[in-house]
């Protein structure tokens, strides 16, 4: 009411604002996070047709996949973030069960089976929509608690992480079941848990993983760390990768060879320069002004993240914006720091440049959940 | 804490919220100013490092080797040409199993141990990823073929071609020609910078004969091209290109027809011919027999061709025997004869009686006359010079060298090559021994002594001269003095080559210039003065040379010789597979030039013919130097020498009318 009262009495100047954000509200869409998203997505397309060699049917596929992704978005928006909270125990159920069917009857792909190839549907990684169920379901059970949590609600909360984190290590999908677990933590963390407990589980966690070094990892685990540490031991195998991907970045320079004329990339020096070396493409083109834009372009999209949680209305909805924004950050930080020698090799996707069809549409299943959460609680207030 | 249902502080709880939030986006913060500084580093403080780097990944020198000049004969008949060959290659990167691919391979092509070891020890030195690495050389077609139905089982795999060396004589040129063989480490270290990367692209070097002394000819100018490849090793583009200076096409004096009538001429004996054209000093024929097969060589002889090669003691197929000095034994008497008129000891018609034998005065040692050992004895009666020359009178030598002296002798016949290289690009020739005092003491630490002289007038003792040396002797006394220094190379791509003119050797002036026509006479006797009446007075090679043509149509000088063989090995001598008797033989020589008593044509061919374990000079040695220059003359120049005769005659009896 009061709200209404003041924008009758700023007349003139804020009819028009108000106007088109409540048309932006009837269509459930934030313009500001969908324009850093648009940019990003033309961007992404413009990098990926040097980085594939100027193909125009790998652009024209990642294009459609995005529309895909932008109305999929959209769909997910005109939701209420109710709807999400009151369905998030059944989706986890349902998530949880799928999962377990990926494991009898998943498709291998690039070693990791965690493909569902099931008739009549394209086919889809359910390990991938974790990254959305999990968090509601932890921000389902947490907000309705008190906060910051009690040791009770943490340990069914780490439950609830830790049975897909499994089930997806299982599928041999390391690299996501640790981004699954983390949009689950992130949930945790935001809560409120006690720093004791996070600077304790960060210390565990420190002692422990020279055991799993020792005991746990895989031969192909051991070879990246080491890889990581030092590229040259294996120049022309687990090394290369990284090592040519640096030589992009490095010659690439403050301003970059110019579009298309990277040579790293257009002679194939750099592997998975489509997918997850993307960002070395364009290290090599665009320099690091090139990628200080990118940087730009998705702080843009992480601070309106972080707004649309701030803003948001009661607590689920700010847990899972929160959580939302925060997978989507470690993504691109994670897929960066990777490609540019800070970690060590982990198949993670740089979101909306690399090329990809469900990772694409899973950051926008994301997004639209952002929407429905900034606008619809709005709405409800109404 | 205290209750189950315990209230919840909204406001504390959104507080808490913002507060991790916030949190959340200094980490934020932090993380992608972790990555900034990261990106920085390489992007700014290591753009240069990585900026090299990059270039050497994709920017690849690559030399390009030029074609080997070409030699020629005379004719331009090719003497050693280019050929493609086919190597199967390997690129390590791209093979899935080496060990099941080489097993794999082996079933189709020829692949024995000993490939396998160099092919791992190619591996084993630096080299660029994705580089192909020779695994067999020259593929049979056969072995292509198999290959090329399987080539899809054997990803990696290759075949890559070359070109190489092709002597199409074979071993007719093994030694003259000579072969190029793989660079080995010592050649290269021997050469300056400039040189080695003037190399960088080639493989193959001259190791002998004319492809040693031209090297620097044949081989031409390395060329570069700058390509930009892919991380598959696949060329994507030339970025700059130079292109290669091709070796120079030689001609050479050689006359391959002659060259393989030669060889012929030797039939089963070891030995060697040397012939000169007289005008140019261009070595016609130059032939070591038994030859080799250099074409073994060129792309890497196998072991045991190899010791097939080296331990065959008797027939020394890599030993060069054209080059190389033998006793020439009566071949030096026409030069001794020479020196003898020049140095006025003897005249046209100075002449000894010759009981057989000479005897130093005071010594009771007799020199015997080695012409007479087979015969029935006796001497050669009165005999003059001439007769010297025709009837190979050893004693009459004997008297003229102990007269002459050591130091005359030496003096004179260095005029002639002999004790010195004449050749101007036979860098590699012997230069046997034209002994003397000083030779001597240096070489043997003693004095000379009159026996010395005695043995020398005869081309024996410490006299050793090469095949080459003969042939480049007679040669001038075919010019009347007039030295042409024996040459190979005949023309450089079309132009004539002068040779080295500063160093010119002096032609040899004699008192009276007609002892040149004397001695021509002399040795023309050699081949055409026929048996008589009077006892002992017929030329040595008439014989074998002049009744067994009845229809020469030219006349020939020649002077035979036979040399004891020296020092034949234990192990040889031993040896029950061979008669001992034949490698205990004589050598036998035959010096000759033609046609002569002509007043119409010089001398066009001047020949030395060395028989290994021959015996005889005259009989053995001539007729193959007779076959050789009817061969030239005949076959060759198609002088027809009839008709010349008629010419000659209508024009006498014109100038009688």
């Amino acid at each position: 009411m009061t709200s209404k009262d003041f924008i009758r009495q700023s007349d003139g100047l804020g009819s028009a604002a108000a106007k088109s954000q409540s048309f932006w509200r009837i269509i459930h869409t934030d313009p500001s996070l969908l324009v850093g998203l648009l940019l990003l997505c033309a961007f992404g397309l413009f990098v990926l047709f040097s980085a594939s060699g100027r193909d125009e049917g790998v652009v024209q596929r990642q294009g459609l996949t995005m529309i895909v992704g932008i109305v999929v978005m959209f769909v997910v928006a005109q939701f209420n973030v109710h709807f999400f909270r009151r369905w998030a125990p059944s989706m986890y159920a349902a998530g949880i069960a799928l999962l377990g069917v990926v494991l009898l009857i998943g498709v291998e792909a690039k070693g990791a089976k965690s493909w569902l190839d099931l008739p009549g549907l394209p086919s889809f990684q359910p390990s991938e929509l974790m990254k959305f169920v999990l968090p509601m379901l932890v921000a389902w059970y947490l907000a309705s608690r008190p906060l910051p949590p009690r040791f009770k609600h943490l340990f069914w909360s780490a439950v609830m992480i830790l049975l897909p984190t499994a089930l997806i290590v299982l599928q041999n999908d390391t690299g996501t079941a640790i981004m699954v677990a983390m949009s689950g933590i992130f949930v945790v963390l935001l809560a409120g848990i006690r720093r004791r407990i996070v600077i304790g589980g960060a210390l565990a966690l420190l002692m422990v993983s020279p055991a799993w070094y020792l005991f746990l990892a895989q031969e192909h685990q051991k070879n990246r760390i080491l890889t990581f540490f030092n590229p040259y031991r294996d120049p022309t195998g687990a090394g290369y990768n990284i090592i040519q991907s640096q030589i992009a970045i490095g010659s690439g320079g403050i301003y970059g060879k110019g579009y298309t004329l990277g040579a790293q990339s257009n002679l194939d020096f750099i592997p998975e320069s489509n997918t997850d070396f993307i960002l070395a493409v364009l290290a090599e083109e665009f320099g690091l002004l090139g990628i200080l834009f990118l940087i730009s372009l998705y702080l843009f999209v992480l601070v309106r993240g972080c707004h649309i949680a701030y803003r948001a209305t009661d607590m689920f909805s700010r847990l899972l914006a929160g959580s939302i924004t925060l997978t989507f950050f470690l993504y691109v930080f994670v897929n960066m720091a990777m490609v540019s020698g800070l970690l060590p090799v982990i198949g993670v996707p740089l979101p909306l440049m690399s090329r990809g069809g469900t990772s694409i549409v899973t950051f926008f299943i994301g997004f639209g959940l952002l929407m429905s959460i900034q606008t619809g609680g709005r709405l409800k207030v109404r | 804490m205290t209750g189950k249902w315990q209230l919840k502080d909204h406001e504390a709880e959104r507080a808490l919220f913002d507060r991790r939030l916030a949190v959340a986006a200094v980490f934020i913060a932090l993380l992608f100013a972790a990555l900034i500084a990261k990106l920085v580093n390489l992007q700014v403080f290591k753009h240069d490092y990585f900026s090299v780097r990059s270039d050497g990944n994709r920017i690849h020198s690559q030399f390009i080797p030029p074609p080997r000049g070409l030699i020629f004969d005379r004719n331009g008949e090719l003497l050693a040409d280019n050929q493609p060959i086919f190597n199967l290659t390997v690129v390590r990167e791209q093979v899935e199993d080496m060990e099941s691919t080489l097993s794999f391979l082996s079933t189709l092509i020829r692949l024995n141990e000993d490939d396998i070891e160099q092919f791992n020890n190619r591996m084993r030195r630096n080299r660029v990823p994705f580089s192909s690495v020779p695994l067999r050389y020259v593929l049979t077609e056969e072995e292509k073929s198999r290959f090329a139905v399987n080539s899809h089982k054997l990803p990696g795999i290759a075949i890559e071609h070359q070109f190489v060396r092709q002597y199409p004589l074979a071993a007719l040129t093994a030694h003259s020609v000579g072969y190029v063989s793989e660079i080995n480490r010592e050649e290269l270290d021997r050469m300056s910078d400039a040189e080695r990367e003037n190399y960088g692209g080639t493989n193959h070097i001259g190791k002998t004969g004319i492809e040693r002394t031209y090297e620097e000819l044949l081989h031409g100018t390395v060329g570069y091209e700058i390509v930009e490849k892919n991380n598959r090793g696949q060329v994507m583009g030339t970025l700059d290109r130079t292109d290669p200076v091709a070796g120079k096409n030689i001609t050479l004096h050689m006359d391959s027809r002659l060259q393989i009538a030669a060889e012929q001429a030797l039939g089963e004996f070891r030995g060697a011919i040397v012939a000169i054209d007289p005008a140019t000093g261009g070595i016609l024929a130059m032939v070591s027999k038994p030859g080799f097969d250099p074409n073994l060589f060129v792309t890497g002889i196998s072991t045991r061709d190899y010791k097939v090669l080296v331990t065959d003691e008797i027939n020394t197929p890599l030993f060069d025997r054209s080059t190389n000095p033998y006793p020439p034994g009566s071949t030096i008497k026409p030069f001794l004869g020479l020196s003898g008129l020049h140095n006025g000891l003897v005249d046209y018609e100075f002449a000894i009686e010759d009981p057989g034998y000479f005897r130093l005065p005071g010594v009771s040692y007799r020199w015997g006359d080695y012409t007479l050992r087979t015969a029935i004895g006796g001497g050669h009666g009165h005999t003059n010079l001439q007769k010297a020359i025709y009837q190979s009178c050893d004693t009459f030598f004997y008297a003229l060298g102990n007269r002459m002296g050591i130091d005359t002798i030496h003096q004179f016949m260095s005029q002639f090559g002999f004790g010195e290289n004449f050749a101007l690009d036979i860098s590699y020739a012997r230069t046997g021994v034209l002994p003397s005092r000083e030779w001597k003491m240096a070489s043997r630490g003693e004095p000379w002594y009159p026996g010395d002289t005695i043995n020398s007038s005869i081309g024996q003792g410490y006299m050793w001269a090469t095949p080459l040396q003969l042939a480049t002797a007679v040669s001038i006394i075919a010019n009347k003095g007039k030295v042409v220094q024996p040459r190979m190379l005949k023309e450089i791509e079309g132009q004539a080559f002068q040779g080295d003119i500063k160093n010119a050797v002096p032609d040899v002036m004699l008192n009276d210039p007609d002892y040149w026509r004397f001695m021509e006479e002399a040795m023309t006797m050699v081949v055409h003065r026929p048996y008589s009446d009077t006892f002992r007075d017929y030329g040595t090679a008439y014989e074998a040379i002049a009744m067994a043509d009845r229809d020469m149509s030219y006349k020939m000088a020649g002077k035979s010789g036979s040399a004891q063989v020296v020092g034949i090995s234990q192990e040889i001598f031993h040896s029950t597979d061979i008669i001992v008797s034949d490698l205990n033989k004589d050598h036998g020589l035959f010096i000759a030039f033609a046609p002569t008593e002509n007043i119409q044509i010089s001398p066009q061919i001047a020949v030395a013919v060395f028989v290994e374990n021959g015996e005889y000079g005259s009989s053995v040695a001539g007729p193959i130097a007779k076959q050789v220059i009817d061969t030239y003359l005949l076959d060759i120049l198609q002088i027809d020498f009839a008709a010349m005769e008629a010419a000659t005659d209508s024009l006498i009896s014109q100038v009688d009318d």
